[in-house]
Parts: C-alpha cells; sequence; structure tokens
C-alpha cells in the first residue's frame, strides 16, 4: 500500500529574476513501511519536494499543481489549520544542519515540551515524559540530564539525536530525512544512519532519505527516485536502477568512487541547468553522452518501464539493450 | 505512576546548562565601559528612588523650595552648602536637578516602552507575515518616517497645553504629571518606525533559520513562531534598542523643555535650562549642571547599549 502517492507536482519560485522552476513535474509513490531514497544533485528540488509534500515551501515558492495524496487523502485540498495538525504529527522532517534547526535561546526539554504540548494539549510533566521516552529512543545519552542543556552544549551528533528525536515526537507515519549526515563527520554518519535503520525497522515507519550520497541509499533504501531539475529521471526498486540506470543516474553512479573497481572516477560535465529558463525537451540533454536530436526537442514522458520501474528518457529502449 | 515520580525528580533534580543570557552576562561583565554605564544608570535610579531623602530642600512649588532666597543667598555660585549654587529665584540647584531625575527615568522608561511596544509588535507581524501586512504596516511607518518629528512634537505638544488640561493625574495615589505623560505619548508616537524597520529586517533575516522552518514543519502556528521563536531571538536586539531609545527619549524631553514646550507644572533638566538660559552670562551654573546631568545620562545609555550589544552580538558568541 502506498502512504505517500505525489503526481505530477509542480512547485515555482516567483523571485525578482524570473521564474524558477524548482519542481516541474514530480511523481512518485512512497509505499508503506518501506525506505525510500530521493537523489540528485544540489538543486535538483529534492528538499523542495519534501517542503511541498510538507507544504512548508518558504516565499516566494509556490505549489501551482499536482496532487499530493497521503493515505488516500489530498494535502493539497486541505486547509492551513488542518494542514498544520498533520506536520510533525503524522509527517515529519529532519533537518540537514542540526545546530541552525535548534533554537538556540531554550534548553531542549523546554523546546521539545512545547512541541507536544502544542498538538496534545498535555500538561508539561506528561509532555518532558515524552520527551524522555523519544530521547531515549534516538539514543541521546543520559536523556533526563539533557533536558536542562541548551543545543550549544551538544556535539553535531549529539544535536543530530535530539532532532531526530524532536522529529518522532509524536509518532509520526512518515519521516522526511533531509540530508540528516551531511554535516557531520563521518564516524557520526554512520551512528545516525545506523540509527535511522534501525527506528525505521522497529517503529515501522515510513522513511524518505534525502540524500546525493549513492553509498547510503544503497546501504539504507528499497527503491529510490531519481529527480534532476525539477523533473524524476527515473524511479524504481533499488537492484533494478543499479543494473538498468537511466543515463543520469549511471553518470551519479560513475562519480561515486569504489573500492572494488579500479576504474577512472568520472564527473558529470556541466553543470544544473538554469532553472528559470530550462533547457528544451529533455532537461537532462545538454548534459547527456546518449542525448540525440528528438531529447532537444521534445520532452520525455515518465515511462513505466515494467516491474514498477519508471523512466524519463527517449531512448531507454535501445539503451537498456544495448548495455 | 513509579516512572513518573522518578522523572518528576528528575526534571527536579537536572542541571541547567549556562543560557544564552547567561552567557551574555558573562561577557557584560568583562566590558568595561558597558559596566561602567551600568554603574551610572544605577547611580541615577538610586537618586531618583531617594530624592526626597537626598534634597537638602524639597522640590517646588514647597515654599522651603524657595528657603535659600530668603536666606539672601539668591543667584549663589557653587558652594559647599550649594554645591550646585543657587538659581536668581533663589533655589537650590543640586536640589532641583536631583528632584529632576525622577522625570528623566520616567521619562527614559516609558517612552521606551511605550516606543519598543509599537516598534516590536509592528516589525515582527510585518516581517513574519509579509505580503500585504507587510505592505500595508511598512507604508504607515513610512508615513512616520518622513514626518518633521521634532517639529510635529513641538506642536501637539502646545496644543495640548493650550487646553489647560489637569496638572496633575492622580494614578493609584501618585501624582503622575499631565503634561509631561503627553509629551511622552508624542515624542513614543514619532519615534517607533525607524526601530520598526530594523527589528522587522532582523525578523526577515531570521524567518529563513532552519529553526523556524523546523518549527513550521512540527505544525507550529505563525502565533506560535512569532511569540516563541521569532520575538525571543529578536529580544537581544530589542534590549540594544531599547538602551539606545532611552538615551533619545532623555534628549529629546530636554529639548522640547528647553525650547519652552514642554509641561510648565514639572520641572525637568530641560525646563531648568530654559530658566537659566536668560541669565547664563551671569549666573552660568544654572544652566551648567543640569546639561551635565542630561549629558552625564545620555552617556550612561549609550555605553550600556554599545556594552550590551557587544555582549549579545551573535557573531561573538563562545
Amino acid at each position: 500500500m502506498n502512504i505517500l502517492d505525489v503526481q505530477n507536482l509542480k512547485t515555482h519560485f516567483f523571485t525578482e529574476a524570473g521564474v524558477v522552476k524548482a519542481l516541474e513535474d514530480i511523481s512518485f509513490t512512497v509505499e508503506k513501511g518501506c525506505t525510500v531514497g530521493l537523489v540528485g544533485e544540489s538543486g535538483s528540488g529534492k528538499s523542495v519536494t519534501a517542503q511541498s509534500v510538507l507544504r512548508i515551501v518558504p516565499k516566494p515558492g509556490k505549489i501551482i499543481g499536482g496532487k499530493i495524496l497521503f493515505d488516500g487523502e489530498d494535502l493539497l485540498a486541505k486547509k492551513e489549520d488542518d494542514m498544520r495538525k498533520f506536520r510533525g504529527k503524522k509527517i515529519s522532517l529532519i533537518f540537514q544542519d542540526p545546530t541552525s534547526s535548534l533554537n538556540p535561546l531554550f534548553a531542549i526539554g523546554d523546546q521539545l515540551a512545547d512541541i507536544v504540548i502544542q498538538h496534545d494539549r498535555v500538561k508539561k510533566d506528561q509532555a518532558l515524559e515524552q520527551v524522555i521516552k523519544t530521547l531515549k529512543v534516538a539514543r541521546l545519552p543520559d536523556p533526563e540530564q539533557s533536558l536542562g542543556q541548551y543545543p550549544h552544549q551538544f556535539s553535531g551528533g549529539m544535536k543530530q539525536r535530539i532532532c531526530i528525536a524532536r522529529a518522532l515526537l509524536l509518532n509520526p507515519q512518515l519521516l522526511f530525512a533531509d540530508e540528516p549526515t551531511t554535516n557531520l563527520d563521518v564516524t557520526i554518519q554512520a551512528q545516525i544512519i545506523t540509527l535511522l535503520k534501525d527506528l525505521q525497522r522497529d517503529l515501522g515507519m515510513t522513511l524518505v532519505m534525502i540524500t546525493h550520497d549513492m553509498g547510503i541509499v544503497a546501504e539504507m533504501c528499497k527503491c529510490v527516485v531519481v529527480l534532476y531539475a525539477g523533473h524524476v529521471m527515473e524511479s524504481g526498486d533499488i537492484e533494478t536502477i543499479f543494473e538498468k540506470p537511466h543515463p543520469y543516474t549511471e553518470a551519479l553512479l560513475k562519480a561515486v568512487p569504489r573500492l572494488d573497481q579500479t576504474r577512472k572516477l568520472t564527473s558529470i560535465p556541466g553543470n544544473i541547468p538554469n532553472l528559470i529558463d530550462p533547457p528544451s525537451g529533455c532537461v537532462f540533454h545538454p548534459r547527456c553522452q546518449y542525448a540525440i536530436n528528438i531529447c532537444m526537442e521534445k520532452v520525455p514522458p515518465l515511462e513505466d518501464v515494467g516491474g514498477s520501474h519508471f523512466i524519463t528518457c527517449h531512448r531507454w529502449r535501445e539503451l537498456q539493450g544495448g548495455r | 505512576m513509579v516512572a513518573l515520580r522518578r522523572n518528576k525528580n528528575s526534571e527536579k533534580t537536572m542541571k541547567r546548562g549556562a543560557s544564552q543570557w547567561a552567557v551574555a552576562w558573562r561577557r557584560f561583565k568583562k566590558h568595561k565601559s558597558g559596566l561602567f554605564g551600568l554603574g551610572m544608570v544605577i547611580v541615577l535610579l538610586a537618586i531618583a528612588a531617594l530624592h526626597t531623602v537626598i534634597a537638602p530642600y524639597p522640590a517646588r512649588p514647597a515654599p522651603d523650595s524657595f528657603k535659600p532666597l530668603y536666606e539672601g543667598e539668591a543667584a549663589q555660585p557653587p558652594s559647599w552648602k550649594h554645591p550646585f549654587g543657587t538659581s536668581v529665584m533663589g533655589t537650590d540647584v543640586y536640589s532641583e536637578v536631583i528632584h529632576g531625575s525622577v522625570y528623566t527615568v520616567y521619562v527614559a522608561v516609558t517612552v521606551t516602552l511605550i516606543t519598543m511596544l509599537i516598534a516590536v509588535s509592528v516589525g515582527i507581524v510585518s516581517g513574519y507575515l509579509g505580503s500585504y501586512v507587510d505592505d500595508v504596516l511598512m507604508r504607515i511607518t513610512e508615513i512616520f518616517l518622513v514626518f518633521p518629528s521634532l517639529l510635529f512634537i513641538l506642536v501637539f505638544a502646545r496644543l495640548y497645553q493650550l487646553r489647560n488640561p489637569e496638572p496633575f493625574w492622580n494614578i493609584f495615589g501618585i501624582n503622575v504629571p499631565a503634561g509631561l505623560t503627553m509629551v511622552i505619548v508624542i515624542l513614543s508616537i514619532f519615534s517607533w518606525a525607524s526601530y520598526a524597520r530594523v527589528i522587522r529586517g532582523e525578523v526577515l533575516r531570521m524567518k529563513e533559520t532552519e529553526y523556524i522552518q523546523a518549527a513550521k514543519s512540527l505544525g507550529a502556528s505563525s502565533r506560535w513562531i512569532m511569540l516563541r521563536h521569532v520575538l525571543p531571538n529578536t529580544l537581544s536586539q530589542i534590549i540594544v534598542l531599547g538602551t539606545l531609545t532611552m538615551a533619545v527619549a532623555v534628549l529629546l524631553e530636554a529639548a522640547v523643555s528647553f525650547l519652552g514646550f514642554g509641561d510648565p507644572n514639572t520641572i525637568t533638566w530641560g525646563r531648568l535650562m530654559e530658566e537659566g538660559l536668560q541669565d547664563l552670562s551671569t549666573v552660568w551654573w544654572v544652566e551648567m549642571f543640569p546639561g551635565l546631568a542630561v549629558f552625564l545620562t545620555v552617556l550612561a545609555f549609550n555605553l550600556v547599549g554599545d556594552g550590551l550589544s557587544d555582549a549579545l552580538n551573535p557573531r561573538l558568541r563562545e
């Protein structure tokens, strides 16, 4: 069963320089209890996708089209007040930088208890108990003693545990993790990844990992959605995608250093396109080594390749046959 | 139940870490000129609180305030008996300056409270909500910015006095000078606009921070975010601006009184300077000591503001 079904989501930013088409046509589904990777380069629209699902796209951004079905309910049709009850309670978000995502002025006990009090209208004692319980789940050492401490007294890894606890405080069904390890050092990264993996398994939660690290995807996810310049390039099972990748995914995979292969590390030539004036046809064609004329002229549709593998490419048939 | 009791205990016994305020205070304590300013402010507050005890002569219009005149000591230069000299009318300038400090504190505190209340509300609502609310509030703010404020303050103050109002309001048994309070209200109305803009700018910057985004992603309402996240985080700015407003308010009130547009029933420092102006060439001390008091007060508030802005500067946080 799909807990999240995003259909043709379109989010644009109306800046003074022009309309930035951050999400142009995003469609994917997330199966309940699954870990899904949302991959792509910086600026491909990963974070905006998460923000759009929660409807917290910062101004001047605006969702201008599409449907977001959560458990069958269309989130875009909800009133703002009803939507607020979903945030944190049903869908939650972990941010990239734990340091800046905690309010520096409040002790973490107060800060986290506030969220429980706001949603469930309980007494502070009860809220604090919930906070301690969740901090334990997030494996923060000595949670009782930490309640009175301020964010600046914790290390980066501990802060990220607190942020994870904060996101889990109200037992959400769906958790977005927006590059939760990017700002941490490598040893801590591994701990956080293990923690998220265990939490997902133990709590039976649905997790959407937003990352540009194919290693994390391979380690954690069952399915992958590959984004590029506001379009879904492909989505499907991790095995299928690693085996028969879209040209963009292929380029991404080649850019990951690996110990078991002695090949040259390649980079993808060029940069992500200007989203105010994106390229014609397939958005990836200027950087695609397989691009032909049709790629410049026609926008390729998201096609079902079979085995719940979707791909956006004019040449997928010949490329996948020939490789 | 057992677990609940244990957690309750642990909440009571848990160690409180050093908050940002504690850190700021620790830093302020190392700021020499700021501490000096704070010392001066405390002295001013003490003088204002104890003015009836300290001043050798009572405040006007008590008959005893003219005692030096009966003793034949009018227009005397500073001496041991009259440290700031006496005026032509025969009052003791030292006592008058001490009594005036009460009004100075009253002006500084109330102007700052009213100004900051308006500026903070407008700045936060405008900055956080944005769109048409921002447009409307900012246009109003701009109107107040382009007024020649001193001129308007003088006109309104005079208009009020022409109505011959009650000299004092009795509020909870305290005689509050009506004319001075009106000057305070007028001063506040004409000085909040620039502060509102500063606070709005700060809010705009803060709106982009991740903890505001995080609060939003966890279902906090706009009101909650403004009160629990934006306001506390702008508080350091507000405190610094508030301290500087105190200095500006004291200076402006002195100017209004000096120009003769102040409350005729209160002897503020500005009023003393206005009275002394006619005889400046002979009894300069009547002019100098109230002026010195204004100068030192403004200096004190500025030093404190400077120290606070260093202590609260987020870029210098430990």
